[in-house]
């Protein structure tokens, strides 16, 4: 086994019934990797998760964690920790009980269980809370619970379902760095699911792109985001001009061919980013249909021969009115190139 | 102001017609004198000192105190199991299996009891004991099923995998995690069982043999020869015993969430 | 969602093979009985039944006892479940605490009160002589009118519940809004409160329904062999006639009223949902 691939999923399909949700994966995650599963709500990630923590039976394929295969481990002796998106918590049970849960099964008692417990309790910050019944927290406090009755049992992995979609804006930036440093500090391996492009980017070491059952692209951050291997992709992190290339020719959303401003690369289709199409001057006009103000910037809606262009411009240029004529520009230099287009 | 009086008036009249009678059998039942009456010919505690010394209704209460706590436990371990999987395994014969068991409450009492005489008690040659508990437990059955399920389906399934996920087997997540958290849906279902068993008369018609019959079926008996206020006083005190375990049961459990 | 079929089958089998062997196996042969002679499928016992007067009678009674006191439910119900939720909500449960208490009671002791009420030196005769209405007692028990009382009163219960969750479903202000419109409370009730807790009566009419059909004690203490109902008849048929076919019969009337009943609420439940 090398590092590269301390776990790894080799053509796993998984199905409900006769609904195949997972097609064939294959992935590698390294040994203290802090990994995202990226994709829309429904591709399969936590059913992917599922499977890895064993509370599924794959159709067919195999997961090998630490050198050995366990595709047939049942779920209670894999030692995966999986962060429900629920939290799953004992609602009988207090705080600590909670955290205690697993430590005990394993036989662990007495001076030994109440160390440990305190231990992850103090890693979330609930010391103070270890005597309530969990349905009193706050959902925050209820995650992190969730968390150290996780930790205790130092996984070998922790996967982590949409940890930051219940939670408010203010509270999933202080939770994005505390599972941040918590990976960096004990070194677990870490997967988290998360429909939101900006969490996976933010977080991870790499992202995996999944869609319908499948995966999309895997890459670093700076991958994804800057290099989208298909429109899918470059779709989800922000690339709102998207462009297939068929004959020599752009083709639009709506089936419209316009002749590009320049030679075209080898490429199944072009994408560009608001910000990258060039506004005032180019072989394009378009009408303003839409104008948004953001802040250090402006968005426009404009209309074109070709369909509906979305451009970005620093608010220190001047700006054009509603229902504007405006020359605009796609330089080829500016496009993220897709292998794979629709 | 015709409407402010609505409520209260109407209240009232319903409450008469409903709780009224059972104020006439507690109070018939510290009457002095020898006949059913109203109002109570003087007061006296005979009566009610006399339900303790009859015999048939010592046997006959002894019988369904069995039946009523035997055929609900019964009752619970075949309904809990079966609830369980209904609602965390996707089974195909769920329906069938929820049809099955809620048969008993639509199918008339009476004609259970008759069957059982008929197929079991007379060519088998079953004890009508036996007979009782099977009808009694069936009965039951539907309500423990109900209950059960209604307090499995509050309590999310993801609970027992992450038991599981931290080293449980699939059995001691349910006993660790599950039961722990459906104690008082049990508990409310072994009221409404015991209470449906004991107050049930249809189904025990025609299950009585010699010194086996279940107390309403005695009491049925017994005022068609004796009519004393030995029966109300008996049903005075069932009706404060069953109140009083429902009142402890809701004061305690919030019981009424259950049913 | 656990995926081992196996597993959910050993624990869901015994309730059903329970259920099966001790209820549906033998009921149905019990049933089979009524429509076998001499080891041929026949209707005649079916046939044999109504032919005579005197089950006709009882079968026509039951089905209008039924009727009667679920109509009468229904509408004390309204008048009942109104009332109670527009209290404040502490009196408010105290009242359906007071409503579901009976339901407690034994039923042989809730009927057998109405023997010292309605009986020939019952309190209602006491009463209506000491006013002087009467100088010879009325004839109340053994009458159908005391059958209908019991009846009304052991299943009254049922009704005031489910109207009351129907009630309380009730959008907020659609009661005011519909006076505020100037419906008088006939309108009121007619075109707001009734189509919207159809459900509500629905549910509690079958079990008022159902419940007066099968009802034994009712009818066997309060009515005698003077009111017979079809339960009656039942235990009359096997313990007097030990007549197993005829019982067989009622039997199967009294199933099939009971589930006609039960598919008849989904019915109108489902098709109100449809709208
Ligand atoms: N219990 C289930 N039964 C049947 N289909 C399911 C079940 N859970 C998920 N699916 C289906 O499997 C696919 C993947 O679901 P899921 O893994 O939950 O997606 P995600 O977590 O990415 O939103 C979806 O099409 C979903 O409808
Ligand atoms: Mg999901």
């Amino acid at each position: 086994m090398s590092d590269a691939s301390f776990l790894s999923l080799d053509k796993l399909s998984l199905a409900y019934g006769k609904t195949i949700a997972v097609k064939e994966l294959d992935l590698d995650i390294r040994k203290g990797e802090l990994l995202a599963l990226l994709g829309p709500s429904g591709c399969g990630k936590t059913t992917t998760m599922r499977a890895i923590a064993g509370l599924m039976t794959p159709v067919s394929g195999r997961i090998t964690l630490d050198g050995a295969d366990i595709t047939r481990v049942p779920a209670n002796r894999r030692n995966i920790g999986l962060v429900f998106q629920s939290y799953a918590l004992f609602p009988h049970l207090t705080v600590f009980e909670n955290v205690a849960f697993g430590l005990k099964l394993q036989g662990i008692g007495g001076d030994e269980l109440t160390r440990r417990v305190d231990a992850g309790l103090k890693s979330v910050g609930l010391t103070a809370f270890s005597g309530r019944k969990t349905p009193d927290l706050s959902g925050g406090q209820q995650q992190r619970v969730a968390l150290a009755r996780s930790m205790v049992m130092q996984p070998k992995v922790l996967m982590l379902d949409e940890p930051l979609s219940n939670l408010d804006a203010r509270l999933r930036l202080e939770m994005r760095t505390e599972l941040q440093r918590m990976q960096k500090e004990t070194g677990v391996t870490m997967i988290f699911v998360t429909h939101d492009q900006v969490e996976a980017l933010a977080l991870a070491d790499r992202i995996v792109v999944m869609r319908d059952g499948a995966i999309e692209q895997i890459g670093t951050p700076e991958e994804i985001y800057n290099n989208p291997v298909s429109s899918f992709v470059a779709d989800f992190v922000g690339f709102e001009n998207l462009f297939a290339i068929r004959n020599g020719k752009l083709v639009a959303a709506g089936g419209i061919e316009l002749d590009p401003a320049g030679p075209l690369p080898d490429a199944a289709g072009l994408a560009w980013r608001p910000r990258a199409i060039a506004l005032g001057a180019g072989p394009f006009t378009g009408t303003v249909r839409g104008v948004s103000f953001a802040g250090g910037t402006r968005e426009y809606l404009l209309e074109s021969g070709f369909g509906t262009v979305k451009a970005e411009a620093d608010v220190s240029v001047p700006g054009y009115p509603l229902n504007a004529e405006v020359a605009f520009d796609m330089p080829i230099s500016a496009a993220a190139p897709l292998h794979r287009f629709g | 102001m015709t409407q402010r009086l609505y409520a209260p008036i109407i209240l009232l009249l319903v409450m008469i017609f409903l709780i009224g009678p059972f104020f006439i059998i507690v109070a018939a039942s510290f009457s002095a004198g020898d006949t059913l009456a109203f109002p109570p010919q003087g007061f006296s505690l005979k009566w009610i000192a006399k339900v303790f010394t009859v015999e048939s209704f010592r046997q006959s209460f002894a019988v369904s105190m069995f039946l009523a706590i035997g055929g609900t436990l019964t009752a619970l371990l075949l309904g809990i199991p079966a609830s369980y999987a209904m609602s965390r395994y996707k089974l195909p014969l769920s329906e069938t299996v929820r049809f099955l068991v809620s048969t008993p409450i639509i199918v008339p009492g009476i004609i259970v009891g008759l069957a059982l005489l008929r197929y079991f008690v007379i060519p088998v040659g079953l004890s009508i004991t036996l007979a009782l508990f099977l009808a009694h437990t069936a009965l039951v059955l539907p309500y423990a099923v109900r209950v059960v399920s209604a307090s499995l389906a509050n309590l999310r399934s993801d609970m027992e995998e992450a038991a599981v996920l931290l080293g449980s087997s699939r059995l001691g997540a349910f006993f660790r995690v599950v039961l722990p958290n459906i104690r008082g849906g049990i508990l409310a279902a072994f009221i409404l069982g015991f209470v449906t068993s004991f107050n049930q008369v249809p189904v025990s018609l025609f299950l009585s043999g010699p010194g086996v019959r279940t107390l309403p079926i005695d009491m049925l008996g017994y005022m068609e020869i004796v009519f004393d206020p030995s029966v109300a006083a008996l049903s005075a005190l069932l009706a404060f015993l069953s109140i009083g375990i429902v009142f402890a049961a809701e004061r305690f459990l919030g019981f009424s969430r259950y049913v | 969602m656990f995926q081992n079929r196996t597993e959910a089958l050993a624990l869901a089998l015994p309730a059903a093979v329970f259920a099966a062997l001790v209820f549906v196996v033998p009921v149905v042969l019990l049933l089979s009985e009524g429509f076998k002679s001499a080891d041929q499928w026949t209707l005649s016992a079916y046939v044999d039944f109504f032919s005579q007067s005197l089950n006709r009678t009882v079968f026509l009674r039951t089905l209008k006892l039924g009727a009667l006191v679920t109509l009468a439910a229904a509408v004390i119900g309204y008048a009942t479940a109104y009332a109670i939720v527009s209290l404040p909500p502490g009196a408010k449960g105290k009242m359906i605490g007071l409503v579901v208490l009976p339901l407690m009671i034994s039923p042989v002791a809730r009927t057998y009160a109405w023997i010292v009420i309605l009986g020939r030196t019952g309190i209602v005769n006491q009463a209506l002589m000491a006013v002087g209405l009467t100088d010879e007692p009325f004839r109340i028990l053994f009458t159908e009118t005391a059958v209908f009382i019991g009846l009304l009163q052991l299943f009254l219960p049922l009704m005031v519940i489910s109207l009351i969750s129907a009630l309380e479903n009730l959008p907020r202000d659609a009661v005011p809004a519909a006076r505020v419109l100037g419906a008088n409370w006939f309108q009121v009730f007619w075109k707001v409160i009734l189509p919207l807790t159809r459900e509500g009566l629905v549910v509690g009419g079958t079990l008022v329904f159902t419940g007066s059909m099968t009802a034994y004690i009712t009818p066997a203490i309060l009515g005698g062999s003077k009111v017979l109902m079809l339960e009656t008849l039942l235990y009359q048929q096997v313990t007097v006639a030990n007549n197993f076919v005829s019982a067989s019969v009622i039997a199967f009337i009294l199933i099939v009223m009971s589930f006609a009943a039960n598919i008849l609420l989904k019915r109108i439940a489902t098709a109100r949902n449809r709208t």
